[in-house]
């Protein structure tokens, strides 16, 4: 096999590549378009930004004990939940009790699964491997998870007649909201499904090209994409599942009442 | 249908001393009911008449614990309902709301829903227990196949009818059945549901602003204003005669519809 290896990036290389953003500020200066110091900042924040992480990875990568690789992982996860919390412009009851759960239950089960016996390196908490996995599932797990928790919260406030007809027809909260569960899955899954559809024509995914950048066959890096694409819908979708079997409990009361408005 | 049985004069549902109060704006406690007893027979039709705002549709509501009362208790047989799994009792206690809500899908649809839920085995445009409650309902067999949502109001607000008596619960709820329909159609739910409530020997209760509806088909009237009987009794006796300041103003000046 030919292998031509990994051109290694210089700091005179970055330097050149930054031109591009100069460029970018320069023509929104010019144009008077107002976006040079948003686009200054954020080109800021992400070097900042990536280089410590380049780093923090550095340290973690050498790190061997399963106990310090999970607390790393409930650490990514918590700030993840952070976000969506922030994000959410309507919370439901117990918001992040609910989205904790599912995404711990869902991401963590789903990269276990994969981490353990699809790919079945060993150790299989090797956070080389299990880190960035974990980072890939759990970005699309909690916006399927946060699009799920939207869609249900604005279903169930747009159908109150209809689930309080149910009710009174007797039926159970969960057939009470069947409709407005199912919305909301499909708006958790559409993002993921959409990327899969276009993947290979439309776009080429970030990772495989950074592995096919970095020498990789692309025969072997499409492999890793199909599996890595197989992990990240099982992921959103047990995750945005968990989420809307407990999250639609919260809307009703233990007499299976559809709480008021302005309680819930 | 079975036979008409002897009349149980104990009444089916009782209501005593109902209190209910909501947090309002300022977080004040609001009193929406107080101290409401009165209690629903059989076979008869109850309804449940006053001002928009009095506190009927908070009232009915708490029959099916939609809502549950802040005092007081309802029976339903002699057993509080408090205590009863909250979806059988539904199950027995059927309901339709102001707003008549047709489900995505054809009038058969509609009325195969409470099935759905309970299920249990779904009737077929032909079975005998859609063709009769379609005849009670007064609706037509060409309709089954159309989309619900395309029917009339006032074949929807019938259609809701017949969705919740598909199933012949002992007891029925309506909140404000007629206030969407012009006088005709109105004077045909009326009819509907005098013959549904005689012919299954339901309890029904009724809330309504709608004396002329009221004075038609009820057996038993209460007046409710500001969260308070003010005025109980045979329905053609109180209208007549009514006893109370409160009931006399409402009888002279009701309320235009809504």
């Amino acid at each position: 096999m030919d292998n031509r290896g990994l051109v290694n990036l210089e700091l005179s290389n970055l330097l050149l590549a930054f031109a591009l953003i100069l460029l970018a500020m320069a023509l929104s200066r010019f144009q008077r378009l107002g976006q040079a110091r948003k686009i200054g900042w954020a080109a800021t924040r992400m070097v900042v930004q990536l280089l410590a992480v380049g780093y923090l990875l550095h340290v973690v990568f050498s790190v061997k004990t399963p106990l310090l690789v999970a607390s790393i992982l409930v650490v990514m996860a918590g700030f993840s939940l952070q976000v969506a919390g922030s994000q959410a412009k309507r919370r439901m009851p117990g918001f992040y009790r609910v989205m904790g759960s599912s995404i711990l239950a869902g991401c963590g089960g789903v990269t276990f699964f994969f981490c353990a016996l699809v790919v079945g390196y060993s150790p299989w908490y090797e956070p080389r491997y299990l880190i960035p996995l974990f980072g890939m599932i759990l970005g699309n797990s909690m916006q399927g998870a946060s699009l799920a928790a939207e869609r249900l919260e604005a279903e169930i406030g747009e159908r109150r007649d209809e689930i309080e007809t149910a009710l009174c027809l007797g039926a159970t909260p969960r057939q009470a909201v069947e409709a407005a569960l199912r919305n909301a899955f499909s708006a958790a899954l559409i993002p993921t499904l959409n990327t899969m559809a276009a993947m290979g024509i439309v776009s080429l995914p970030g990772m495989m090209t950074g592995q096919i950048l970095s020498g990789t066959e692309p025969v072997v890096a499409v492999r890793y994409q199909i599996a890595i694409m197989c992990a990240v819908s099982g992921g959103v979708a047990v995750t945005a599942f968990l989420l809307l079997m407990q999250g639609y409990r919260r809307y009703f009361t233990p007499a299976q009442q559809l709480r008021r408005w302005d309680e819930s | 249908m079975a036979e008409k049985t002897s009349h149980d004069d104990r009444p089916t549902v009782q209501v005593e001393g109902i209190g209910l109060t909501r947090p309002d704006r300022q977080g004040l406690e609001a009193v929406i009911l107080d101290k409401v007893s009165f209690s629903a027979a059989k076979g008869r039709i109850t309804a449940i008449v006053g001002p928009s705002g009095g506190g009927k549709s908070s009232l009915i509501r708490l029959i099916n614990r939609l809502d549950d009362p802040t005092a007081g208790r309802i029976l339903l047989d002699g057993v509080d309902i408090a205590g009863l799994d909250p979806l059988l009792l539904r199950r027995k206690v059927a309901m339709v709301l102001q707003r008549p809500f047709m489900f995505p899908g054809t009038l058969l649809h509609n009325l195969q829903r409470p099935l759905v839920y309970r299920k249990e085995p779904v009737p077929t445009a032909e079975s005998p227990v859609v063709r009769r409650t379609l005849e009670l309902a007064r609706l037509t067999p060409d309709l089954l196949e159309r989309d619900a949502r395309s029917l009339s109001v006032g074949q929807q607000q019938r259609a809701s009818l017949a969705r919740a008596v598909i199933t012949s619960p002992p007891i029925l709820l309506l909140d404000e059945p007629t206030s969407a329909l012009d006088r005709p159609t109105g004077d045909q739910l009326a009819a509907a549901l005098q013959d549904i409530c005689r012919q299954q020997e339901m309890a029904v209760i009724l809330v309504t602003h709608d004396l002329r509806l009221a004075g038609r088909i009820a057996d038993d009237l209460i007046y409710l204003e500001a969260g308070r009987i003010r005025e109980a009794g045979p329905a053609a006796e109180v209208l007549a005669e009514p006893a109370s300041a409160e009931f006399k103003r409402f009888l002279a000046e009701p309320e235009e519809k809504e």
